[in-house]
């Protein structure tokens, strides 16, 4: 019986995504994605799977880490509920994925035994000493904090430099695999900019849209506090707050959400005061819908739409900004970033170019995909734009 | 004739020279000639033929009207003839428009304006060719004074005029135009002057140089009635003193047979009847020009006017609504706009109520403070009675069902992410009617047949409309509910004639069948007079006359009224 026509949502996405510059941002961000999920199983040192004496065992799931298996069941379930052929709205969607989320966390938290150091060595020794039947390896057959000790006496290495150890991005300064690095590095430029962004989407939405429905001295208040948060320097902060309180990863995707949200606010007060005003959100109040259907069914959807433009260089910028943070030196100390990376090939005393070029790159890559998603966005969504700009489409 | 001329015409066959040069000699004083002019536009790999094949030529010192709906091509049409289309989109596959040119030596040059070269257009383009634009709030530069910028365009296209000649001719044009107390109203701004000063002033603009050929396209569409009439007048007075032709475009049959010396009628690109205006207006020749002239509202046929007496429905006494304006560090209230200004009124049931009046007439504002989509100031609404004013959301809802909205603009009116079986079926959930969401769609299914359209675009999305017919799904929405008592704001105002006659017939039939009262809100003297019972002309918030539209407007008693009724353009 329901058969309906092409959503408001779905013209907006078709239409971003029949270009080739969002084609090339969102084909980047999937392959960095899935990277970033299959982390472990991409560059390791363990082997993936071993036969010893003919019975089966993959030492990589023994060494998998909490955050590795809540990353990985988050991929699958949303895999899940995207294909799943039980339609639900998406508040319901939202709902069991969060539910699941929680209940994976509490059980693994139960189950796995965080390894504190593992000691990488063991695993090339056991495969050289003819141990196991056959080995299947990971595609990057070294851990990013396998530094390789046993192996080499001299840490930094160029690509393709040893012909028994191949590093095809080469090594850093304490002797591990840059892309191995790179790849695990994956997962905090992805996790900063989602969760980061996100924070500030929540406050944001939520806030602009008091302001914009409301207007009058809600809105005055809100403005101004818009405007303390403004004028709040976020690095500088963020330099405050890793002095005081250590290198947490975390804590500064909060802080990258708690001071980014004013922007979001704006456009969403931006775009609720002008709703308010249209014609089919007074009909809605003429046929007495409640408030909470106005606010969110009515106005909301047809609001959203600019801040998703804003969203996507959000996230753009809040890579930028953990990446300059451990340029700084005050991001992570162990765990790999593309920021660190960057940092370490500006510390040495050489010029090491596959310490610059790759983590660069990246970085580069990344920041350019979400922009080109965010600039394709925002042409779908206001067309007079784009047909002033030039570009036709 | 001169080299360019020549080379001209060394493109063209040597059969349609001969051709030319004859007609030239039959009708010596045409200033403006189109032979099958076709304009094609890219969009997409889409070809839209939006001027396909139209032939027409314009009479030194007449007037040409160009009638059509939206989308015609009337407009393109014109921009062909002045060379201002949309670059890079646009091509002329066939025709010519041979242009009289009248240089500064008085020596005359014929040219056509397809092949010019982009130099000798820039010349002919506002000294000989000018044009005016619907909106005359855009089409002038807010940053400079509107002398500065008639001053500008004569410097432009008169070289060597000093600046004090130039300042002398532009307020000569000006006084021409009719704007009072021009020396002072020079240094003023756009934004100081009302719409039809505006208008006026671009028609000083397009005037001062003294164009042999003015084009207008749609110059008043966006005006009052009596403002209209003004300009129409000044347009009528410029036209014969200067000895100018004009190219005037419109959808408006009324403003045709008050200005044109001869109308085309174009439809789809095709100029399908052409002639003189007493003869296109009263024996149209073709299916189309006698269609369109039959959904005029006063060519429709006339329905019986319900003459009962009957229970006011709604009472309005003593309403007001002002908004404040607020100033300085406090936002103290300094004065109110007297948006509704102690509004008496009542609404008998069955009846359909026009609410006339211009712009800013607090009209639309009058509708929703009856519906409480507008708080009120002061004063009381009651409906069967029950005070309305200040009763709480929650209190509210019971009677959000009898009473309903439809809007003017179809491209606002409704929320482009929902569906419209969405956007029927909700309000109807929340004030439960129907047990299932199956039997509302099947109630929705039947509101929708109720204004004519098929059960299929419950399924749809609005984007996927034609006007029209958004406008007959806003009626729907606000018959969803079964109401009582439905405002129409301006429903009609932003569609095509034959349209607009589509739905104030279906209107009628509603009306009819589910005993409904209707508040018309419109500002179309015409539609009033066909559709309404009762009639009520508002001015700056007042209420100025009303009774029996027969009355009002047939034998009106107020001056302001009179000059209402006075300045609608009749056929």
């Amino acid at each position: 019986m329901r058969k309906a026509g092409e959503t408001f949502t779905q013209r907006i996405l078709r239409q971003s995504f029949s270009g080739w510059g969002a084609k090339i941002g969102l084909i980047w961000v999937g392959i960095l994605t899935l990277l970033a999920v299959f982390a472990p199983f991409i560059a390791n040192s363990m082997p993936l799977l071993v036969s010893e004496n003919g019975n089966l065992s993959a030492p990589v799931l023994r060494y998998l880490t909490t955050e590795d298996i809540i990353v990985l069941a988050a991929f699958f379930i949303l895999l899940f509920l995207f294909l799943s052929p039980l339609r639900q709205s998406l508040k319901t969607l939202l709902f069991v994925f969060l539910l699941m989320i929680v209940g994976v966390t509490i059980v693994s938290k139960q189950f796995v035994v965080e390894q504190e150091n593992i000691v990488y060595e063991n695993f090339r020794h056991d495969l050289n000493s003819e141990k196991y039947d056959w080995a299947v390896m990971p595609m990057i057959p070294y851990a990013p904090r396998d530094y390789l000790r046993d192996v080499r006496r001299l840490p930094l290495e160029a690509p393709l430099a040893d012909k028994q150890y191949v590093h095809w991005m080469g090594t850093e300064e304490n002797g591990g695999d840059v892309l191995s690095r790179m790849v695990h590095a994956s997962r905090i430029a992805l996790g900063i900019g989602f969760l980061a962004t996100g924070i500030a989407m929540v406050i944001g939405v939520i806030l602009g849209g008091l302001m914009g429905y409301f207007s009058g001295i809600v809105d005055m208040l809100g403005m101004r506090l818009v405007e303390i948060f403004e004028s709040i320097p976020t690095l500088f902060l963020l330099l405050t707050f890793v002095a005081f309180f250590g290198r947490s990863i975390y804590i500064m995707m909060v802080i990258i959400g708690l001071t980014s949200w004013s922007g979001y606010a704006r456009y969403i007060r931006a775009e609720f005061l002008r709703l308010r005003k249209q014609d089919f959100v007074q009909a809605t109040i003429a046929s007495g819908l409640p408030l909470r259907s106005i606010l969110f069914r009515h106005m909301l959807p047809n609001g959203v739409a600019p801040l998703l433009v804003g969203v996507s260089f959000g996230v753009a910028s809040a890579i930028l900004a953990e990446a300059t943070l451990s340029f700084l030196g005050l991001g992570l100390v162990d765990s790999p970033s593309w920021g660190q990376m960057l940092n370490q090939a500006v510390k040495s005393s050489v010029f090491n170019w596959w310490m610059a070029v790759f983590p660069g790159g990246a970085i580069f890559m990344t920041v350019f995909a979400y922009n080109l998603m965010g600039e394709a966005l925002r042409d779908a969504i206001d067309p007079q734009l784009a047909k002033k700009a030039g570009v036709v489409g | 004739m001169s080299d360019q001329q020549e080379k001209n015409n060394k493109k063209k066959s040597l059969q349609l020279k001969e051709g030319l040069q004859q007609k030239k000699q039959e009708q010596p004083s045409s200033l403006i000639k189109v032979e099958n002019l076709k304009t094609w536009l890219q969009s997409g790999g889409d070809t839209i033929k939006a001027v396909d094949g139209v032939s027409f030529s314009i009479e030194k010192g007449q007037t040409f009207c160009l009638v059509g709906e939206s989308g015609s091509g009337k407009s393109i049409m014109a921009l062909s003839i002045i060379q201002l289309l949309p670059e890079g989109i646009s091509h002329h596959p066939d025709g010519e428009v041979i242009f009289d040119w009248r240089k500064d030596d008085e020596t005359h040059e014929h040219v056509n304006m397809l092949t010019l070269d982009e130099a000798r257009l820039c010349d002919i383009r506002g000294s000989r060719i000018a044009m005016i634009f619907q909106e005359p709030m855009t089409s002038l530069n807010p940053v400079y004074s509107i002398g500065e910028q008639i001053t500008e365009s004569l410097l432009l296209h008169h070289h060597g005029m000093s600046e004090t000649e130039a300042k002398s001719r532009a307020l000569q044009a000006m006084n021409d135009v009719k704007i009072k107390n021009a020396e002072s109203r020079f240094n003023n701004y756009p934004h100081q002057l009302s719409g039809g000063q505006r208008q006026r002033v671009m028609i000083a603009m397009a005037l001062a140089c003294e164009p042999d050929l003015l084009i207008a396209d749609e110059p008043t569409t966006a005006l009052d009635v009596t403002v209209q009439a003004e300009i129409l007048k000044l347009i009528r007075e410029l036209q014969e003193r200067k000895k100018m032709s004009v190219l005037f475009i419109t959808h408006d049959f009324g403003v045709v047979a008050q200005i044109a010396h001869k109308v085309g009628v174009m439809k789809q690109g095709k100029l399908v009847e052409f002639g003189d205006t007493e003869q296109v207006l009263r024996q149209p020749q073709n299916d189309y020009s006698k269609k369109l002239l039959a959904a005029v509202p006063e060519n429709l046929p006339r329905r019986e006017k319900n003459t009962e007496v009957t229970e006011p429905l709604i009472e309005v006494n003593n309403l007001d609504v002002f908004f404040p304006i607020r100033k300085g560090l406090f936002q103290r209230v300094v004065d109110n706009i007297r948006a509704v200004d102690d509004v008496s009124l009542n609404i008998n049931k069955g009846k359909v109520v026009a609410l006339v009046g211009e712009s800013g007439s607090g009209k639309t504002t009058l509708g929703r403070a009856i519906l409480q989509l507008q708080a009120p100031t002061a004063g009381s609404v009651k409906i069967q009675g029950t005070e309305l004013v200040g009763l709480s959301n929650k209190e509210l809802r019971p009677w959000r069902k009898k009473m309903q909205i439809a809007f003017q603009d179809p491209q606002s009116s409704l929320n482009p992410r929902l569906l419209i079986a969405t956007a029927l079926t909700e309000p109807m959930k929340v004030h439960g009617i129907g047990n299932s969401d199956d039997e509302r769609i099947e109630l929705a299914a039947e509101v929708l047949q109720a204004v004519q359209l098929e059960r299929d675009f419950l399924w749809r999305y609005p984007h996927e409309f034609s006007g029209g017919q958004r406008q007959r799904i806003g009626l729907a929405r606000a018959l969803a509910l079964n109401p009582e008592f439905i405002v129409c704001d301006e429903i009609t105002s932003a569609l095509d004639v034959s349209v607009q006659a589509e739905v104030l017939e279906l209107l009628l039939d509603i009306r009819k069948q589910r005993d409904l009262t209707l508040l018309f809100i419109t500002h179309n003297i015409s539609v009033v007079e066909y559709l309404s019972d009762e009639t009520v002309v508002m001015k700056d918030g007042k209420i100025v006359e009303q009774g029996i539209t027969s009355d009002v407007c047939g034998n009106p008693q107020q001056i302001y009224t009179q000059k209402l009724i006075e300045a609608v353009p009749r056929l």
